[in-house]
């Protein structure tokens, strides 16, 4: 009797160390320990047994029963926690494997340029303003005190409409737009397109992207333009950059500057960007002349203003190395889809 | 333009100054030097050689043999093809392993049968002129070994001078104008133009009759004078190097200083050969008539190339006709030649606006008319005609001036003066101008300041001749003087002294911003930018020719003559070629177009009502999608507006199909979204899908019942006229909701809004959303009818609803749908 109960014992757990995962593990314990389980038979032949023998022989089989239900939670926690570390091993696993591509979309470099430079210029107190692409040729040249007997009028490079108007060439005519709108002290900016009849190549485009400056007050100087141009050049090509101004000429500002930063490339070093001067010509500027103020129906003795223009495109070519000016323009993605931060 | 700086030096002493700090001030004050570069490099591996021997060469008549020694010892045989070598003759030698100026390198060789290790060198070989007959003779003081450069003054610095920044200053185009820059900046002496010079031009004598009554004072001025006895030769070497270093070949004499005092004062002149201009009549005397051509007129320039000329091209005629186009180049059959003996030379000032117009039109652009246009000092004329017959008492001595300068014009400068205020200057400046800093800057450079008796620090400047033509007219260009020449590096920077406020936002500009970043950051769209052009090709395929559109007279290319008037065929070209790598295309981009046919800015100018086109702003998207099993994109794009149109709080709009299509949409399946109603409603925007033929057109193919090209237009200007519908909170429900799904069946023609009216009208109380999630056509469905989907979400803010409610409401759509004329299921 004793004897059957120490045999079942060694049954029970040769079959419990051979179980090899947590299912075979649950069908063992169930045909030992299950309601139909043998040492649950035996427990319900106990009633067969004599009163004496019975005592003994239930107390053998709990016994039995106990060490049994610990055996088989000893071996479940030993296979769960053999599963789990299977689980956890990395077999087949790549960490070198991409995501799942998103369809994300990305602004134009121009539009990018635009944002960051409206939001630094609006930071420093500058409205954004915008002005038609098909321009009277009143404000495009005229009001900018660039008379119709002028070079710059005659030659081939403006776009001259049928109708008699043109499309601005630069973004200039907001100046005197705003002066007549808007009553000073004020300062603007205005990116936009504008349009020269040049012969498109690599580093030429018959449209491209300006951004006009213009700050009006009683007693705007030459220091004032070189500080505001210091701040934001620095905030724009995040780097502490030097300028320079030398002269230059536009009709339209008296005197006329040209600025030049510091070769953001080389910094000071001399490259094929700087064309080794260390230098590179990122602006004109200059002091409002006196007839555009008058055109914008101010008195040049009241008020006084600097203005400057800024390329676009070539700062985005400078900051991304572009070298094509002509990728700009058209929808090819593979162009459009690399502009994923500014 | 090339600068020489031993050109400049000349009239200035600048041997302490390094070329680069020349070029960095010139820069920072003046005009920008692009570069700096030394002249004469190339002729450093020849040395003075000395020819120790000279024969005949055994074998050949025409050739020497010689033996040239360099100073070391060493001595070469050298066999030599010219007729002026002799023995003992210094002469320029190359040794077999060095190169020429040209750069071709001298070998060691045998020259009929004959070794020869180097060669002597003529002025052409060594890029001195065209003389190759013989070779060059140095002074025979020259010590042989000695590097060519140091023999000949030809070693020199040449500056190259951007021409933009130079364009306004007429004074510039010549190096005497850089050398009173430099003069002022360094506060040096400036020697005169004409220093050293013996002047000798004859109160009498012969002198040709000039009449420039006709040119209407587009001649300003015309000096005019003959010489004799001239002999046509080289000019000397000072001449020729100096011309040399700034990339100019000579030539001979007349015409090599006619160029040097081009390059030297700005002044173009013009040597004709006396005996060439025609008299009048058969018993006159030759004659000079300055006139503009007339219609149909024609002449053949020096170029050799016969130019049809109009009214309003000035020519410089002789007794006969044209002998040159005043101010950009003369005719061909008046010019000097090797056998000229007397020259007329002419030294004149025309007008620039006319200059520049004949020059432009001609397509004709000469070293004289890019100066003549930019508006020459006239009383140079004069100087450069004086120092043109000084200089040829040296270039051929035997030459007179035969009589008086012919002056028809007798112009002279009749003064001009501007104001100037130093507090004005100190003002627009930022730096203390006082009289001390505004006479020690400005009169260096030839202006005169008068002081008012009336205010101390304000003047009346007089403008020097060679500034008053039209760089300097007011008191900002005197401003601009003081500024340049004190030095802009040296103002201190100053923060505007501006009132704190914040800018003024134009809705308009800001809204665009939020949009393009809507587009791209949720919508996964790309933002191509196009042109404002719409090229003829992408027209005729997209069958938009017999649109408005305003016309560029003067385009780029022929094709590209149109300014769009939308901003959706050319990005519904940008499709294909992407299309073709790519299964699915978003593309979206926001621009103006132009509609010709509506006025759009108007403005009074001169009395006259001038006007613009109608410009309208917009915003375009492509959704493309060549999947093959793609469905159609229009619904997921439709999705994209409604999302814009909600994210920019103008969600409230009516959906009408869209009458009126633009050609490009498929007219049946466009939707438009309306504001307003009745006359005054208004299209907003417009979605569906892109016609199918527009598709053929432009190459983009689908797979058969599958994907396809969406693309949706919103006009932005109408666009923010709506009124924005602030954000309405709606607190998060407290008792749950009740999700219940409708199918119903419903007549093809029965629209969505209708369906969507009446599950909304059924339970106006409960219902909390309704949303559409598959519709259904086809196969397995009555016919003429379709089937939609709806998820209706029950809820009340009072308690948590029975099923009894629910079946309330199942029951009133089924009657609600009935009455539409469709059929609630199951």
């Amino acid at each position: 009797m004793f004897q059957g109960l120490e045999e079942l014992r060694t049954r029970a757990e040769s079959a419990i160390a051979e179980a090899k995962d947590t299912t075979q593990l649950v069908a063992c314990e169930r045909s030992f320990l299950g309601k139909k389980g043998e040492l649950t038979e035996q427990l319900r032949g106990l009633g067969k047994l004599s009163a004496e023998e019975r005592p003994a022989f239930g107390a053998a089989i709990n016994q039995l029963k106990l060490a049994l239900t610990e055996r088989f939670e000893t071996r479940r926690a030993e296979l769960e926690a053999g599963e789990l570390r299977r689980k956890l091993t990395g077999r087949g696993f790549d960490p070198t494997e991409p995501g799942r591509a998103v369809h994300a979309g990305y602004l134009h470099p121009i539009s990018q340029i635009t944002h960051e430079l409206v939001d630094v210029f609006t930071s420093m107190g500058f409205t954004w303003l915008d002005g038609p692409d098909l321009e009277f040729e009143y404000y495009n040249f005229d009001a900018l005190n660039i008379p119709s007997d002028h070079p710059a009028r005659e030659s081939q490079d403006t776009f001259w409409l049928s109708d008699g108007n043109l499309m601005r060439t630069h973004t200039s005519p907001v100046q005197v737009r705003a002066m007549e709108k808007t009553k000073p002290p004020f300062a603007a900016i205005v990116p936009g397109r504008c349009f020269r009849n040049e012969a498109v190549d690599a580093s030429h485009e018959h449209s491209f992207y300006q951004m006009e400056g213009l700050m009006v007050d009683r007693d705007i100087s030459v220091a004032n333009l070189i500080h505001c141009m210091k701040t934001c050049l620095r905030e724009i090509l995040k780097d502490e950059v030097e300028i320079r101004l030398r002269p230059g000429f536009f009709p339209f500002v008296e005197p006329g500057f040209e600025l030049d930063v510091t070769c953001p490339f080389c910094r000071g070093q001399g490259c094929s960007v700087c064309k080794k001067s260390t230098w590179i010509e990122i602006m004109p500027c200059g002091m409002v002349h006196p007839n555009v103020l008058k055109a914008g129906g101010l008195d040049p003795e009241e008020w006084t203003g600097f203005a400057f223009g800024l390329g676009l495109q070539r700062l985005a070519m400078l900051r991304y190395g572009i070298n094509d000016i002509r990728d700009f323009t058209g929808g090819d993605t593979r162009f459009l889809r690399q502009f994923v931060r500014s | 333009m090339q600068l020489s700086l031993n050109w400049v030096s000349r009239y200035i002493d600048l041997t302490d100054l390094s070329p680069e700090r020349i070029a960095r001030d010139l820069t920072m004050s003046t005009a920008e030097i692009e570069a700096v570069e030394s002249f004469g490099d190339a002729l450093s591996s020849i040395v003075v050689g000395h020819v120790d021997e000279c024969g005949p060469h055994p074998a050949a008549d025409k050739l020497s043999m010689t033996r040239v020694s360099d100073g070391s010892g060493e001595s070469y045989p050298v066999v030599c093809g010219a007729s002026n070598v002799r023995q003992g003759q210094k002469i320029a030698f190359v040794h077999a392993g060095s190169r020429l100026p040209d750069g071709t390198k001298i070998k060691r060789s045998k020259i009929r049968g004959e070794i020869s290790e180097g060669m002597i060198c003529s002025e052409r070989e060594l890029g001195f002129s065209d003389e190759h007959e013989g070779i060059l003779v140095l002074d025979p003081s020259a010590e042989p070994g000695t590097p060519l450069t140091e023999v000949l003054a030809v070693c020199d610095t040449v500056f190259e001078i951007d021409n933009k920044s130079i364009t306004h200053r007429p004074d510039l185009w010549g190096h005497y104008g850089f050398a009173r820059e430099l003069a002022a900046i360094y506060g040096r002496d400036l020697k005169p133009a004409l220093e050293g010079l013996e002047l000798s031009i004859p109160s009498k004598g012969e002198s040709l009759s000039v009449d420039i009554a006709a040119s209407f004072g587009a001649c300003v001025c015309y000096q005019g004078i003959v010489l004799r006895n001239v002999e046509i030769c080289p000019a000397p070497a000072w001449m020729r190097f100096l011309l040399l270093a700034i990339g100019q070949r000579p030539h001979n004499n007349i015409v090599d200083l006619t160029n040097f005092l081009l390059y030297d004062l700005g002044q173009p002149m013009h040597a004709f050969d006396l005996s060439r201009l025609r008299a009048g009549n058969e018993h006159g005397e030759p004659e000079i008539n300055v006139r503009f051509a007339q219609a149909g007129e024609c002449m053949t320039t020096l170029d050799g190339v016969l130019r049809e000329l109009i009214e309003k091209d000035l020519l410089i005629c002789d007794g006969q006709g044209p002998v040159a186009l005043a101010g950009v180049m003369g005719g061909d059959g008046s010019m000097v030649d090797a056998g000229t003996t007397s020259v007329f030379l002419e030294s004149a000032n025309f007008d620039a606006a006319t200059i520049r117009r004949t020059s432009m039109r001609l397509g004709l652009r000469s070293e004289s008319s890019a100066r003549f246009e930019k508006s020459l000092d006239p009383a140079m004329a004069e100087t450069a005609a004086k120092k043109f017959v000084a200089l040829m008492a040296e270039l051929s001595p035997g030459s007179r001036a035969s009589g008086p300068m012919s002056d028809p014009a007798s112009w002279g400068f009749a003064g001009m003066s501007v104001p100037l205020r130093c507090d004005r200057a100190t003002r627009l400046l930022g730096v203390d101008v006082d009289e001390k800093m505004a006479r020690g800057l400005l009169e260096p450079l030839g202006f005169v300041l008068h002081a008012s008796l009336e205010a101390a620090g304000e003047f009346s400047v007089d403008i020097p001749s060679w500034r008053a033509t039209k760089d300097v007219s007011i008191e900002e260009d005197l401003i601009e003087e003081l500024g340049r020449l004190h030095g802009y590096d040296n103002i201190v920077p100053v923060a505007p002294l501006a009132p704190a406020r914040v800018p003024v936002r134009d809705p308009e500009l800001w809204e665009v911003r939020g949009l393009r970043n809507i587009l791209a950051g949720d919508l996964g769209m790309l933002e191509a930018y196009n042109y404002s052009f719409l090229r003829d090709d992408l027209c005729e395929r997209m069958g938009l020719v017999d649109l408005p559109y305003v016309l560029v007279t003067n385009a780029i290319a022929s094709h590209m003559s149109r300014v769009r008037r939308d901003v959706m065929p050319g990005l519904l070209g940008c499709i294909d070629d992407n299309l073709r790598r790519d299964e699915r295309v978003a593309l979206f981009e926001i621009g103006k177009g132009y509609q010709p046919e509506s006025v759009g800015e108007e403005k009074a100018l001169g009395g006259k009502i001038v006007c613009l086109p109608k410009e309208v702003l917009q915003a375009v998207a492509v959704l493309a999608d060549r999947g093959a099993k793609a469905a159609h994109p229009y619904s997921e794009l439709r999705g994209q507006l409604e999302h814009i149109l909600r994210r920019m709080g103008r969600s409230g709009l009516r959906t009408l199909q869209m009458e009126n299509a633009p050609g490009w949409m498929h007219f049946g399946r466009t939707a438009a979204f309306v504001h307003g109603e009745g006359a005054r409603a208004t299209v907003v925007a417009y979605v569906g899908e892109v016609h199918p033929g527009i598709c053929d057109a432009l190459d983009l193919e689908f797979a058969k019942d599958a994907g396809g090209v969406a693309a949706f237009c919103i006009d932005l200007r109408a666009l923010l006229a709506v009124p924005v519908a602030g954000l309405s909170y709606c607190a998060v429900p407290k008792f749950p909701e009740q999700p219940v799904d409708l199918a119903i069946l419903a007549p093809l023609d029965l629209q969505v809004a209708q369906i969507e009216a009446a599950l909304h009208a059924a339970g106006p109380k409960i219902v909390r959303a309704v949303s559409l999630f598959e519709v259904y056509r086809g196969k397995g469905l009555p016919a003429g009818r379709k089937s939609l989907n709806f998820t209706v979400t029950l809820g009340s803010d009072k308690r948590t609803l029975k099923s009894e409610d629910e079946e309330k409401y199942i029951q009133r759509v089924r009657l609600a749908v009935q009455e539409l004329g469709g059929e609630l299921r199951g």
